[in-house]
């Protein structure tokens, strides 16, 4: 899908404006690492990106924070539904110890929140964490589960219908958060 | 997510010719995720929870069923056990008439061994689920060939244009035949040892057949791939004795130091005939990958359950 | 009266068609003439945009009556013929019991005689029972008016007893037919041994066991003077060995047949048992040399091997297990035509010479060429329709065909016996 060039795609947030986000998310993060260390862990794929970047500010501010990558395709509740093609795998990787940890989960966006759920069963096959929390870049509403995100950069009000689409420079080759008309 | 690199998924997997390059790079990269599962406590996701595998085995096979068997218990899928001695195959009944019974009984994957080449093509043909290829006849073995050709990667990631040498009964060997398919496939060069008897040439299109072990040698293989070999075929022996087949052919001892010395690497499907095809010195080799392979079979095996998709569904939709 | 309007006539001797209408009048052929008058009374069939042609004979048929009625009888196989073109059939002897006895082939003579419209002949076993130890009635079975005698499903094993059954048949005239294969080369063997049968872990039937049988019955036949026909030949090599043995002035002649011709090893795909018979499909370049063999002349007849197979017995098990043997007759003019005349590579002739004529004088029949004064006994062939392969189409009780389902150009409009129409479509 090519959403830039969709006719029909709007872009509502420019680069610079994810990097403030991206930026505003760090910090609010960084407060609370005044009571213990948190490891970030991203969603496969965009929200290992958003991780990353998060990562980055965090570590220019003087915390080196432990890094990880989720996939949580094995976990879906859709494989069903998905026809003949399949998401294809990527290596988790969770190179520390769970056990007692603050974790926060990254996504680029939250929308019915299946995602989640999904990586929170995915996360506990791995350890078990002291809390989980969750960034996002992106809440566009429409829940259809009870999940909300700790650490939310902008809020967008959608129709279940509309989509929206974060892209990023390193996964997409540009950058942007576009929303259908 | 990104769409670009999927691959649609097949109904079965019932040899690796049919197979395009594309199909395989895509089913030895998600091996790699599923073999990284086996490093956490809980080595189950939940994918093909509520799903039903039967293992369907005409020829006993210990190792190839277990292997099935853990692959789909990984996944959650709930699995089945029917081995059939093919003695006990009740006269008049045709494979057709077995299949029916066990469609009734709403499986979503068919893992089948059978002893005659083409059974698992005839299965597909008649089922909505999805058939697995677990060895038929002489035919072919593709999970074998997709863990062989994944344990080649993890000690040589840059495979193509290595040398893998398989030596002793390509004539009756399915895992020959998948297993040099896919190697060819991916650009490997397959080199060939045994007797002609077992070994004729004019039929294997891309092996390059050796005379000896000298021959062969010189050629510079990376890996040694030995095969299972067996006196008698259906009653007819193919060579003179299996001392003799050792003294010529075999991996004895003076040509195990050989090989260790030159660093090859060691293969074997299993299950291993000390004193025919390999002496007891090569077993312990720390070069030999014969355990990585049994391993990495799980891992391909999850990545062939994961990816194929069978007509089964959801009747209301 | 008939008279069969507008049709283009095909013959043995000249591979122009000849435009003319055809008469028909009391089972005779009685005027042959472009733009004939329509005499009083009689039926006109319209046939623009076919070719008239002799009616086939093939020598080669296996109608599984007696004992083996699930596959096929010996009406629903004279009726497929009927649907192929086809008015004379040669039986092979290999039904369950085997014909080897002059009562046997009574038995199945009046069969013949309450079920069957076209001409069927009957032919003898060699040995008794197709068992290879010891002659089988022969003196019986002749004065029975057998043409010809075979073990065809085997060989005979023993050459010593294929030496006296040779010089035994010749005494009555008869020919000996020869199902050549070496039974332990061919072992369990499915198929052509090649690089096919190697990819699909098939056990191989070798050509040089279709060789060195038909090389030892060819040399027993010069020894003792018999008349030897080779059936269904499929190997260059072994067509050599025939050419040669032509020239040496040894009594052989032999068959091929259609599927050996259209088809070889590489067309058999996800086990389709429809591709499995004895001999097996060899290679594609034994395709062309048994093409340039019937061109020659060095195969003296075309012959299906017609050899009925439930689909239970066929398609419900493995490769390997599955019974040897395709149907053949509803199919053999159409698919020639389709794959051969249409583009050219032979004649309408060439199928007459090989299919109708030849066949009829390997066994002392007189010919049925399409000519005034003749029996009235031929096919009506449009060019123009085509022909779909579909189970409700055909008449035989099997439909183990490669065609099955397919849809070939050519179709027979008509079949015409002793001026009566055996079919018409």
């Amino acid at each position: 899908m090519s959403d830039s060039q969709t006719p029909a795609s709007e872009r509502i947030l420019s680069e610079a404006d994810i990097a403030n986000t991206v930026h505003r998310l760090a910090y609010e993060i960084l407060e609370t690492c005044r009571q213990d260390q948190p490891a970030l862990i991203g969603i496969y794929t965009r929200g290992v990106t958003l991780a990353k970047r998060v990562h980055e500010v965090i570590r220019a501010a003087g915390h080196d924070l432990p890094l990880g990558t989720l996939d949580i395709s094995l976990y879906r509740d859709d494989l069903d539904h998905l026809g003949d093609m399949l998401p294809t795998l990527e290596t988790s990787e969770i190179p520390f110890d769970l056990e007692e940890t603050r974790v926060i989960l990254f996504d680029e966006v939250i929308f019915t929140g299946r995602t989640t759920r999904a990586a929170l069963d995915g996360l506990m096959d791995y350890g078990r964490p002291a809390k989980i929390e969750l960034a996002v870049l992106v809440d566009r509403g429409n829940r259809e589960l009870p999940i909300q995100p700790d650490y939310v950069g902008v809020n967008i009000s959608t129709t279940r219908e509309q989509y929206v689409k974060v892209r990023f420079r390193e996964d997409d080759g540009k950058e942007g958060v576009f929303i259908s008309k | 997510m990104s769409d670009d690199n999927r691959i649609p998924s097949r109904k079965d997997l019932l040899d690796i010719a049919s197979l395009s390059v594309a199909e395989i790079e895509h089913l030895l990269k998600i091996a790699g995720p599923f073999k990284d599962l086996f490093k956490r406590s809980v080595k189950k996701v939940p994918a093909l929870r509520g799903k039903t595998v039967l293992n369907l085995f005409y020829e006993p096979s210990t190792r190839t069923s277990s292997s099935f068997e853990v692959a789909a218990n990984r996944l959650s899928a709930d699995v089945t056990n029917f081995t059939v001695s093919q003695s006990s195959v009740v006269k008049g009944e045709s494979i057709i008439d077995t299949i029916d019974t066990l469609q009734a009984m709403r499986t979503d994957y068919i893992v089948i061994r059978h002893s005659a080449a083409g059974i698992p093509n005839l299965i597909a043909k008649n089922t909505r689920a999805s058939v697995i290829n677990a060895g038929d006849g002489f035919h072919a073995h593709p999970t074998q060939a997709l863990l062989d050709m994944f344990t080649i990667r993890e000690v040589f990631p840059e495979s193509a244009g290595k040398k893998v040498l398989i030596v002793g009964d390509i004539l009756h060997s399915r895992v020959a035949r998948s297993t040099s398919t896919i190697l060819n496939k991916l650009g490997v060069n397959v080199g060939v040892l045994g007797p002609t008897s077992l070994v004729p040439s004019g039929r294997h299109e891309f092996m390059q057949g050796f005379r000896d072990w000298d021959e062969a040698l010189a050629w510079k293989p990376d890996i040694i791939y030995l095969l299972r070999v067996q006196l008698e075929r259906q009653g007819e022996p193919f060579f003179p004795s299996l001392g003799e087949y050792h003294r010529v052919y075999g991996l004895t001892t003076k040509r195990y130091q050989r090989i260790r010395d030159e660093g090859l690497y060691l293969m074997h499907p299993g299950p291993v005939n000390r004193g025919v095809e390999i002496d007891n010195e090569a077993m312990n080799y720390e070069r030999s990958l014969i355990n990585q392979q049994v391993e990495n079979g799980i891992a391909v095996r999850m990545a062939v359950l994961y990816w194929l998709k069978p007509a089964t569904g959801n009747e209301k939709s | 009266m008939k008279l069969f309007q507008g049709g283009e006539i095909a013959s043995e001797d000249s591979p122009f068609l000849q435009s003319a209408d055809v008469l028909v009048e009391d089972g005779q052929i009685k005027r042959v003439g472009a733009g004939l008058e329509i005499p009083d009374g009689a039926e006109v069939i319209d046939c623009s945009g076919c070719v008239l042609m002799p009616a086939m004979f093939d020598v080669h048929v296996h109608a599984r009556e007696p004992g083996q009625e699930h596959k096929e009888t010996i009406k629903t196989c004279s009726e497929a013929a009927i649907n192929g073109g086809i008015t004379g059939i040669v039986l092979m002897p290999n039904t369950v019991p085997a014909i080897d006895s002059g009562g046997l082939v009574q038995t199945v003579l009046d069969i013949v005689a309450e079920k069957s419209r076209i001409q069927v002949l009957q032919t003898g076993c060699l040995t008794k029972g197709r068992a290879g130890e010891e002659l089988a009635a022969i003196a019986g079975m002749a004065a029975k008016g057998v043409p010809m005698l075979t073990d065809d499903g085997s060989p005979v094993v023993d050459p010593r007893l294929l030496r006296r059954a040779m010089e035994y048949a010749k005494d009555f005239g008869l020919p000996c037919a020869s199902h050549c294969e070496v039974p332990t080369l061919s072992g369990k063997g499915a198929i052509n041994e090649g690089p096919v049968s190697y990819r699909l872990g098939l056990p191989g039937i070798p050509a040089i066991s279709e060789e060195i049988c038909l090389d030892r019955d060819i040399r027993i036949a010069q020894y003792t003077g018999a008349h030897v026909h080779i059936q269904h030949v499929t190997t260059s090599r072994g067509l050599d060995t025939i050419r040669r043995a032509k020239e040496d002035g040894v009594r052989v002649t032999c068959e091929v047949s259609p599927h050996h011709l259209i088809f070889n090893e590489e067309h058999i795909v996800d086990y389709d048992a429809n591709f499995k018979m004895n001999p097996p499909l060899r290679t594609a370049e034994d395709n062309e040399r048994l093409l340039q063999g019937l061109i020659d002349g060095v195969c003296d007849v075309i012959a299906t091997d017609h050899a009925p197979h439930t689909i239970f017995e066929k398609q419900n098990n493995e490769f390997a297990g599955a019974p040897f043997g395709i149907t053949g007759l509803e199919t053999a003019v159409v698919s020639l035509y389709h794959h051969f005349i249409r583009s050219d590579r032979f004649g309408w002739d060439l199928l007459v010479r090989r299919y109708s004529a030849e066949p009829r004088r390997l066994l002392g029949l007189e010919p049925v060429p399409v000519a005034e004064g003749a029996k009235a006994e031929f096919l009506v062939f449009s060019t123009e329709k085509t022909t779909t392969y579909s189970r409700e189409f055909m008449r035989s009780k099997s439909a183990n065909t490669p065609f099955i389902d397919q849809t070939l150009n050519g179709q027979i409009v008509g079949v015409v016996r002793s001026g009566e129409m055996l079919l018409q479509r």
